[in-house]
């Protein structure tokens, strides 16, 4: 028997109603399995950032649900602040901004995912320390967010989703503030993350020069799956979505 | 890379103190809030303390000088609320009333004067020497008066100094003892010399304002507002009652005269808050309120800037799953650090600045404790309200 997927995303529909309804999401499902590391394209627009609201928890779909380690978690009406628990010991954010907390260190900032969810402040520190050691950031451990460059700064953001070790990690375009070593760096510990540590990671990414990293991309557009890909050791290959998807267009 | 994900304790609710580390980063900004939230304290301590220092002031000679009945011009609330004068042997009726246990004449007038090339002005208060010991003066410095004439006891705020020698009425006096806050109800110095001579002073003056309205053409003699308008008058006759006395039956005595009034203490001190400082009492507890609504205003909006300022972190609090508890701490804390912050600066600019005021501005605990607690709560409904507005933040909004 197989484990479930990390995150499963079922019919997703979302609407917003903003003088006249906007589409976002028309009926999205993937999967994606632990130590899998996906990618989510698609013009602006397209749906991608809804896609990763309603996956984390951060938004209920129209329709559709979510589940999340083979749980139901989110559908219609949820209520999405009781799932907080979820949220802070399952998933682990990222975004394009690192929003990190003005006033606390890098350790801090780190240690603070882990604080908030009972972890003493000693054991707390000392694992953030050694998450931002394995960054190659621990020169920087005592800095505060303004003295870092934007590629360190987020960094000090991936090291606070990995603080609680969760099975699923959401990246909404990490990379897009960064250049494009940096942002490159960023995928490449993505890959080390999801390899060494069994997570499920799918990042929305309009960069396409590190898509060899990926295990497989999706692309939406107009709220809607319009391909996938393959990626295998840096060969990618593009390949169209099932008949009845296609129909469905 | 695999260091391992540590113990939950389980228990614990200890974190990382947001509220502190906030204010810590931003103390510059910190303080000058707290110092403008103190400053506010102190107007509303000075405003209080004001209130108390005139109720303390007014009352200062009817608790001090230990009279249990004020026996008055007939017809007068005397000598504080209105005019009095009696006849300056009227002591000596009184003496003789069953019950009675010691009485002492009693005279007060405002008097300028000139002393060492400056312009002064005092309340000459005279005390019956050596019926009255002068043992209820506050003295700072020096002695009592105990000599019969030309000795004076003037408070600090008078403006003069031991030994120096003042020309009142046609006497010089010498001062022999400073007291220290013994005003009268507008905030003038006491000034004390022995009854015999504040009479003196008293004729002196009555003869001169006599002369002048003359002078002026105004046949009808004298107009004063002293409470001894005319010759060989005093103020009132303090009665001390003997301890088995009945009060009641001894005022009744007296009022049977028909010529004189019978005021107890707590008649003096019901005619002075409630009649005539009334208005000034209540002025100044309007203007109170108004300053607490100010602060209260104030206050709120500083906490709700605050928490506007940070509802970027609340969301992302949120985001990464913190519970509401965080959140609410976070606000709760700094909005009772402002408080409890601007309180202190607010009591000490206030006890650094008050003394150097004209007139006392009393703190007393129990009031300092009161506002502490107004401001807590003033702090504490800004916290509610920017609580309830942090609750209302989106996680998704870390995104916009
Ligand atoms: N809160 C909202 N209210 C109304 N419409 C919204 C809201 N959020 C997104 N939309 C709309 O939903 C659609 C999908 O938006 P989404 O942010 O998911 O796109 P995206 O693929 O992430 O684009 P980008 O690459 O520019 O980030 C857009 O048309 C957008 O205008
Ligand atoms: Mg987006």
């Amino acid at each position: 028997m197989t484990r479930p997927p990390v995150l499963g995303v079922d019919g997703a529909v979302k609407h917003y109603d903003g003088g006249g309804v906007v589409r976002a999401l028309d009926g999205v499902s993937f999967e994606l399995h632990a130590g899998e590391l996906l990618g989510i394209m698609g013009p602006s627009g397209s749906g991608k950032s809804t896609l990763l609201l309603i996956a984390g928890l951060l938004e209920p779909p129209t329709a559709g649900e979510v589940r999340i380690g083979g749980q139901r978690v989110s559908w219609p009406g949820a209520d999405l602040d009781g799932l907080r628990e979820v949220r802070r010991r399952r998933i682990g954010f990222v975004f394009q901004k690192p929003n990190l907390i003005p006033f606390l260190n890098a350790t801090e900032n780190v240690a603070l995912a882990l604080e908030i969810d009972d972890v003493p402040p000693g054991p707390a520190r000392r694992h953030a320390g050694g998450l931002l050691r394995a960054l190659g950031l621990a020169h920087r451990a005592s800095s505060l967010p303004a003295r870092l460059s934007g590629g360190e700064q987020q960094r000090v953001a991936v090291a606070r989703a990995l603080a609680n070790d969760p099975p699923l990690i959401l990246a909404d375009e990490p990379t897009a503030a960064l250049d494009s070593v940096r942002g490159r760096q960023v995928i490449a510990l993505f890959r080390r993350i999801a390899d060494e540590r069994g997570a499920g990671i799918a990042v929305v990414t309009h960069d396409p020069r590190a898509l060899d990293l990926f295990d497989r991309t999706i692309e939406l557009s107009d709220g809607k799956l319009v391909g996938a890909s393959t990626g295998i050791g840096g060969l990618v290959l593009q390949r169209g979505l099932s008949e009845g998807d296609v129909e469905r267009r | 890379m695999d260091a391992r994900q540590p113990r939950r304790s389980g228990r614990g609710d200890w974190i990382v103190n947001l509220a502190l580390r906030d204010i810590r980063f931003n103390a510059v900004r910190f303080l000058l809030t707290m110092a403008g939230v103190g400053l506010l304290v102190t107007a509303a301590i000075g405003m209080v303390g004001l209130y108390r220092g005139i109720i303390a002031d007014a009352l200062l000679i009817v608790r001090d000088i230990g009279a249990d009945l004020w026996v008055v011009q007939g017809g007068r609330a005397g000598p504080f609320a209105e005019g009095s004068a009696v006849s300056a042997t009227l002591d000596r009726r009184v003496e003789g009333v069953e019950g009675v246990a010691a009485v002492r004449r009693f005279v007060q007038f405002n008097q300028q004067f000139e002393a060492g090339g400056r312009s002064l002005r005092a309340t000459v208060t005279g005390i019956d020497h050596p019926a009255d010991d002068g043992g209820w003066l506050r003295l700072a410095q020096g002695r009592g008066l105990s000599a019969g004439h030309f000795e004076a006891v003037a408070d600090e705020s008078v403006g003069l100094a031991i030994d120096d020698v003042v020309r009142l009425g046609a006497d010089d006096h010498r001062v022999v003892g400073l007291t220290r806050g013994m005003v009268d109800q507008m905030g003038d110095g006491l000034l004390f010399v022995t009854i015999n001579d504040a009479q003196a002073i008293a004729r002196r003056r009555t003869a001169e304002e006599v002369l002048l309205a003359r002078a002026a053409g105004n046949r009808s003699g004298a107009a004063t507002t002293s409470s001894v308008p005319q010759d060989s008058k005093i103020a009132a006759v303090l009665v001390a009652l003997d301890s088995a006395a009945d009060p009641a039956a001894v005022v009744a005595a007296i009022r049977r005269w028909g010529d004189v009034a019978v005021l107890s203490r707590d008649d003096q001190v019901d005619l002075l808050l409630n009649k005539r400082l009334w208005r000034l009492r209540v002025q100044i507890l309007a203007f109170t309120s108004v300053l607490l609504a100010v602060m209260t205003i104030v206050v709120s909006l500083i906490v709700h800037t605050m928490t506007l300022e940070k509802l970027h972190q609340i969301a992302l609090l949120k985001l990464i799953g913190a519970r509401n508890g965080v959140v609410v701490s976070m606000i709760g804390q700094q909005a009772m650090l402002i408080g409890s912050g601007g309180f202190l600066a607010g009591v000490g600019i206030a006890h650094l600045v008050f003394p150097l005021f004209p007139r006392r501005v009393e703190m007393t605990v129990a009031d300092l404790a009161a506002l502490f607690a107004t401001v807590l709560a003033i702090a504490g409904i800004a916290a509610l309200f920017g609580i309830s507005r942090a609750m209302r933040v989106h996680a998704r909004e870390v995104l916009s």
